[in-house]
């Protein structure tokens, strides 16, 4: 067994360069900030960060640290392992030490699907808070801040369910799938995930900036912003 | 007629000690591709330039290189898509030969030492099987070793750890998704072939031209076998839970 092997915690984080203590420090920074200025609701809109609980966030934080998309996104820009696929920008060489997904620390990775399972469980909440923004005051009212929601909870459902653990869960797993009971309707569903785990990194990006957004939209109501204008209302249904 | 700087990296190990571009200044014509170039200098300038070709139609592999640092297959980049001034380097992850010649030889012994297809027991021969099942163990027959992913994968390049590399998960893949095989090869991707070295960042997705999927189809669904097998509590229990009823 080689010295790199041995190490627990990877070369990357036990002598750490500027850009992973800028890393870490900004997801310490979001997290302080989330605390200490807590929106959990304002005016119908309730903040996705703080819905169910804002102590539930490490559950999708976690399943966004060890997506497969973002472990491409913090190995290449943050680690440097490479930095880019052609020769002049990789930025990686062989007298740093690399022990990739094999240290007890990063094998963590590996339990992705457990905080996939358990933001299945924070999903419905999305669909709650949509609704709630969509029935404020009674009635049937579309805001600026709904349309954002129904974005935001669209792309976080589909990022959520085109998953590379529950591809594996649903079919990728079997080898055979004309053995297993109603095969032309697992295989349908296994390539309609498929279809949709091909856009899994767009989906990953586009659904984390949704989350933001709607979140800092709330905050810019707070502030007093005047953005949030109707745009269709039905009174008391 | 126009013409192009194309640089050409030239050493010969046994008599250089060092290698260096050397540039050459080329006639192109439309539709040309950098093969073409290569050998345009090899024909009419410096016959002793060694390399390696063969189909010249990306279906054998054997023009792989480093065109302006991406690995490439000389056949199949056009000139006019990468511009007038261009450099080919031999594959940097493969012990150099002569010139744009590597020695890729070293990765047979890595297919010799995968496990080998292995047909289920009461198997009926010939083989019947449903389209729905080799869907997926077809895409990684497109595959031509060209080898270019192993060039790519810093894993194998950079750090030269126990890693099999892409192009052997995507064989491993290809025999363990085959509905007639009964092994698991994760077990072994993840004990002995080091699949845990792969940090999914795509570079040999990126540059196949054959355009399979490694990462997402063949990579990411071996490393989800392994975690049911050495890493997931839940899976370890059912699995053997199964056994025990078998």
């Amino acid at each position: 067994m080689t010295a790199a092997k041995r190490r627990i915690v990877p070369e990357e984080l036990s002598n750490p360069s500027w850009r992973v203590l800028s890393f870490i420090f900004l997801l310490l920074a979001a997290f302080v900030a989330l605390l200490l200025f807590p929106v959990p609701e304002f005016k119908g809109y309730i903040d996705p960060f703080y819905s169910p609980l804002i102590l539930l966030l490490p559950i999708p934080a976690m399943l966004r640290l060890t997506c497969y998309t973002f472990r491409r996104g913090y190995n290449r820009h943050v680690f440097q392992h490479p930095q880019a696929c052609e020769a002049a920008n990789r930025n990686d060489d062989r007298s740093r030490d690399y022990t990739g997904e094999t240290t007890p620390l990063m094998k963590i990775e590996n339990l992705h699907r457990y905080f996939v399972y358990g933001s299945l469980l924070i999903l419905p909440f999305f669909f709650y808070d949509l609704f709630v923004s969509l029935t404020y005051g009674g009635g049937f009212i579309l805001r600026a801040g709904s349309i954002l929601m129904i974005v935001e909870t669209a792309l976080v459902t589909l990022y959520l369910l085109s998953c590379n653990s529950i591809r594996s869960l649903i079919g990728g797993r079997n080898d055979c799938f004309s053995c297993m009971h109603a095969p032309r309707a697992r295989k349908g569903v296994y390539d309609l995930q498929s279809f949709f785990n091909s856009h899994h990194d767009n989906l990953a990006w586009l659904s984390l900036i949704f989350v933001v957004a709607v979140d800092l939209y709330i905050r810019a109501l707070m502030a007093g912003w005047p953005i949030d204008f109707t745009l269709f209302k039905i009174v008391g249904i | 007629m126009k013409k192009i700087s194309l640089g050409i990296y030239r050493q010969d190990p046994s008599a250089d000690r060092k290698g260096k571009i050397v540039k050459y200044h080329v006639p192109v014509e439309e539709g040309m591709v950098v093969l073409d170039a290569v050998r345009h200098v090899q024909e009419n300038t410096d016959p002793t330039l060694a390399v390696r070709w063969n189909c010249k139609a990306a279906r054998c592999g054997s023009c792989a290189a480093e065109i302006n640092g991406v690995p490439k297959l000389m056949c199949k980049t056009r000139i006019e898509d990468i511009g007038d001034d261009i450099t080919v380097e031999p594959m940097r992850s493969f012990t150099l030969v002569k010139d744009l010649v590597t020695d890729i030889s070293p990765a047979w012994a890595v297919a010799r030492s995968l496990p080998h297809f292995h047909p289920r027991q009461r198997s009926v021969h010939p083989f019947r099987i449903e389209e729905m099942d080799v869907e997926r163990s077809q895409e990684f027959r497109k595959c031509i070793e060209c080898m270019l992913c192993m060039d790519v994968c810093h894993v194998k390049r950079e750090h030269n750890t126990s890693y099999v590399g892409p192009r052997y998960i995507v064989k491993a893949a290809s025999l363990d998704m085959h509905p007639m095989d009964s092994l698991d090869r994760s077990k072994f991707l993840d004990r002995e072939g080091g699949i845990g070295y792969c940090n999914v960042t795509k570079c040999c997705q990126a540059i196949c031209p054959a355009h399979i999927r490694i990462t997402e189809n063949a990579i990411i669904p071996e490393k989800e076998r392994a975690a049911d097998l050495f890493y997931d509590p839940l899976m370890m229990l059912l699995k053997r839970l199964r056994k025990v009823k078998d």
